[in-house]
């Protein structure tokens, strides 16, 4: 039995309000006891104030203009749900709506696989150079995605690109990395993949250090297979780090702005435009900030159902092991 | 005599104090900073501050606050200050921009005495731009532009073409034959043409084919036009047939680096390029042509202003430099080193070099028709361009037809006439 658990038909003393799981009673809060009530709070509270202000705050009101017809330099005027009705029917919204569930779901998926891969390899220090192999592939991560963007148009270029010059010199003919639909979302969901990676990969490394190294003594002597290790130690145990980049990956593809607005313009012609990108046009350059809000709220909400499904699916796996 | 002594210093301090502060206090009141908002196309923000310079040293209560924004974030920028109730001074502003910002502009007859005077000495089209729709004058034009042709000289001597003769007349037809003469002369040329990716340069060619934005009173969009439509399906042929590089429209590739690496025969843009390709240009001779003619011969006029804004913290000054920079002798400055056409009637520009080109655009500018700038002025119309520029690229890509895009224009565009 472990320490701290309950007897069975008895209830855990840790379950008793006032009581540390090992039975100790707690100390009850006094008036005095400013410790443990108003200091936590009195920390917390810069980053509750930055936190209300640049995003709870700015979110309310967000919600509140989707409701109305606003231009910029236009009193907001509330005309109810009728912004939300326009974009159910709005045919470039919806192109737009699927052209970032396709990028999010392969950039997402093979971010997880690329990272991983990445970490597995780099993880245990025993390959040569791996600290400057590790450094090379988490210095994209750094880089404004606008760099990133401006460097890769030089490199994929149609005309003036370098791999269409080098093909060219050799007599080849030049690819249409950023002209063709189906290529330029592949070229984005490349240089997406290629940008933030190594962040990814620095995340999971960290968590693949965190498991026991006993754990695979004991499994080898055991005599278990290299895939068997892998699929019954590394992924069950890695599985809150897989989350946590599932997450941030999820998050960060569907606001993806910077790289695809350089790259590509969210063309050719829509192939490549994504929510954001829409909601910037209609905003700023349509001047039709309610319109802009409500398709921003649907977004919100997109990605909340995804985030939510995301806990939903590893909280269901936890509970079968 | 102790008392005498205190008595005495006390008056000292105190008229000491008092003089120090009033001599604050005139100070405070001259010291001013101007808040300036810029972009640039090439060098103009350093001419405009050298330009400024005599000004500056005669006026040395005034200080620049220059913050100089890519072209790409300047309108998104210039809205965000303005709405959120912190106006610059003063800023640069293009037709396009001034449709957006019309009714935050303060009016320059607030500020001068004699407006009908200031309104005279500039050209009828800038004027036309600069004045709202209550007939206020809302900004001192800087320079006139337009849009035209430049072509790579070089190339064409090489195909045996004389291409200031052969531009005096041509039409398009002939200089689809031309051009394809003179990309077959020259085995590193690719294309006939580059077209700037925006609505603005694709307009140029929808002007010459008798296409419109917009119905006769201005009053709706009306893309769907056969003008426009004529002109959607020949920018397709022209894709399609290779004389035009795809990678600009549907790669959104700069089409003056394409330019000025050889690769196009021809470039459609604004004048603001002659000063661009006087700087970079060094391995072939390009001069700027005649446009072939479409139904007609046009340009798409505009230009470039200064205004200051409704709320601005220093507007008295503002308008005081802006007048300054607006005058005969540093317009004619401000043009010569910046290489652009003035917007002043009077003004006597003697450029270093492409005097000729600029000649060039001057005479698209005389043949080009009035609604041109008329459509462009329209603010309704700024906030459909994204849009036709989205439809155009999607009749390119053969996902619709020409037609099909002027009804989704003609629909989107609705929304913004309401």
């Amino acid at each position: 039995m472990e320490i701290g658990s309950s007897t069975q038909g008895e209830p855990d003393p840790s379950d008793r309000q006032g009581c540390l799981p090992l039975g100790i009673p707690m100390k009850r809060h006094t008036k005095g006891n400013f410790h443990q009530t108003a200091a936590p709070l009195l920390f917390l509270l810069p980053n509750i104030l930055i936190f209300g202000t640049f995003i709870i705050i700015p979110a309310i009101q967000g919600l509140r203009m989707s409701f109305t017809e606003w231009g910029v330099f236009t009193t907001p005027k509330f005309i109810g749900f009728d912004n939300f009705i326009e974009l159910a029917g709005d045919e470039v919204f919806w192109k737009t709506f699927n052209n970032t569930i396709v990028y999010s779901f392969f950039t997402v998926a093979l971010i997880m696989v690329y990272a991983l891969a990445l970490a597995l390899l780099l993880y245990k220090n025993v390959l040569k150079g791996e600290k400057i192999f590790r450094s090379l592939f988490y210095i994209p991560s750094l880089l404004s995605m606008i760099t990133v963007g401006i460097a890769w148009r030089f490199i994929l270029g149609d005309e003036m690109g370098i791999i269409n010059y080098l093909l060219r010199s050799m007599g080849g003919d030049g690819i249409r990395w950023l002209t063709d639909g189906k290529l330029a979302m592949v070229s984005i969901i490349a240089v997406s993949i290629w940008a933030q990676a190594g962040y990814y990969m620095v995340v999971l490394i960290a968590g693949l250090q965190a498991i026991p190294i006993e754990l695979y003594e004991a499994a080898k002597i055991d005599g278990a297979s290299a895939p068997k290790t892998f699929t019954s130690i590394t992924l069950p145990l890695l599985r809150s780090t897989l989350l946590v980049v599932l997450v941030l990956a999820t998050i960060a593809s569907f606001k993806a702005y910077e790289l695809i607005s350089v790259m590509t313009k969210g063309g050719p012609g829509y192939a490549t435009k994504f929510i954001v990108q829409q909601v910037y046009q209609v905003a700023f350059l349509e001047d039709r900030m309610g319109y802009a809000s409500a398709m921003s709220i649907v977004l919100m909400l997109i990605i909340s159902l995804f985030t939510v499904l995301q806990f939903k699916l590893s909280g269901g796996e936890a509970d079968h092991e | 005599m102790k008392k005498v002594i205190v008595t005495l210093m006390i008056l000292l301090l105190a008229t000491t104090a008092m003089f120090a502060a009033g001599t604050k206090e005139e100070g405070a009141k001259k010291d001013v900073t101007l808040s300036v908002l810029w972009f640039n196309d090439a060098n103009e923000s350093d001419v405009f501050l050298k330009t400024m310079d005599d000004y500056l040293k005669a006026n040395p209560h005034v200080k620049l606050d220059l913050q100089i924004v890519a072209y790409n974030e300047y309108d998104q920028k210039l809205k965000l200050m303005i709405s959120g109730g912190n106006p610059p001074d003063l800023a640069r502003i293009t037709t396009n921009t001034l449709s957006v910002v019309v009714d935050s502009l303060e009016p320059i007859e607030n500020h001068v005495a004699d407006v009908e005077a200031v309104k005279k000495q500039y050209l009828p089209s800038m004027v036309a731009f600069a004045t709202n729709k209550e007939g206020k004058f809302i900004a001192y034009p800087t320079e006139a532009t337009a849009n035209g042709m430049l072509v790579n000289k070089t190339a064409f001597d090489k195909a045996g073409i004389d291409v200031d003769e052969v531009s005096k007349t041509w039409t398009w037809s002939e200089w689809e034959t031309i051009v394809k003469k003179v990309i077959a002369a020259n085995p590193a040329m690719k294309y006939g043409l580059a077209v700037d990716f925006t609505p603005h340069r694709f307009s140029t060619l929808m002007y010459q084919w008798n296409g419109r934005f917009l119905n006769e009173d201005q009053s709706n969009i009306k893309f769907n036009n056969p003008g426009t439509i004529a002109t959607l399906k020949w920018f397709k042929h022209l894709h399609d047939e290779g004389l035009v590089p795809k990678s600009v429209w549907l790669g959104s590739e700069n089409p003056a680096e394409l330019f000025q690496a050889g690769l196009v025969a021809g470039h459609i843009g604004g004048s603001w390029n002659i000063n661009t390709y006087n700087k970079n240009v060094k391995d072939f001779e390009w001069k700027a042509v005649r446009m072939p003619k479409g139904a007609i011969n046009s340009s798409v006029p505009g230009g470039k202003f200064v205004a200051s804004f409704k709320g601005a913290k220093n507007q008295e000054e503002a308008f005081k430099l802006m007048a300054a920079f607006a005058d005969k002798a540093h317009n004619e400055m401000y043009s010569r080193d910046t290489f652009n056409i003035p917007s002043r009637n009077d003004a006597q520009v003697t450029y270093p070099s492409n005097s000729g080109d600029f000649e060039v655009f001057l005479e698209e500018l005389k043949v080009t028709p009035a609604y041109t700038a008329n459509e462009w002025k329209n603010t309704n119309l700024s906030k459909v361009t994204t849009y036709i520029r989205e439809q155009i690229v999607e009749v390119l890509l053969g996902n619709i037809t020409a037609e099909q895009a002027a009804i989704n224009v003609d629909n989107r565009g609705a929304t913004f006439f309401k």
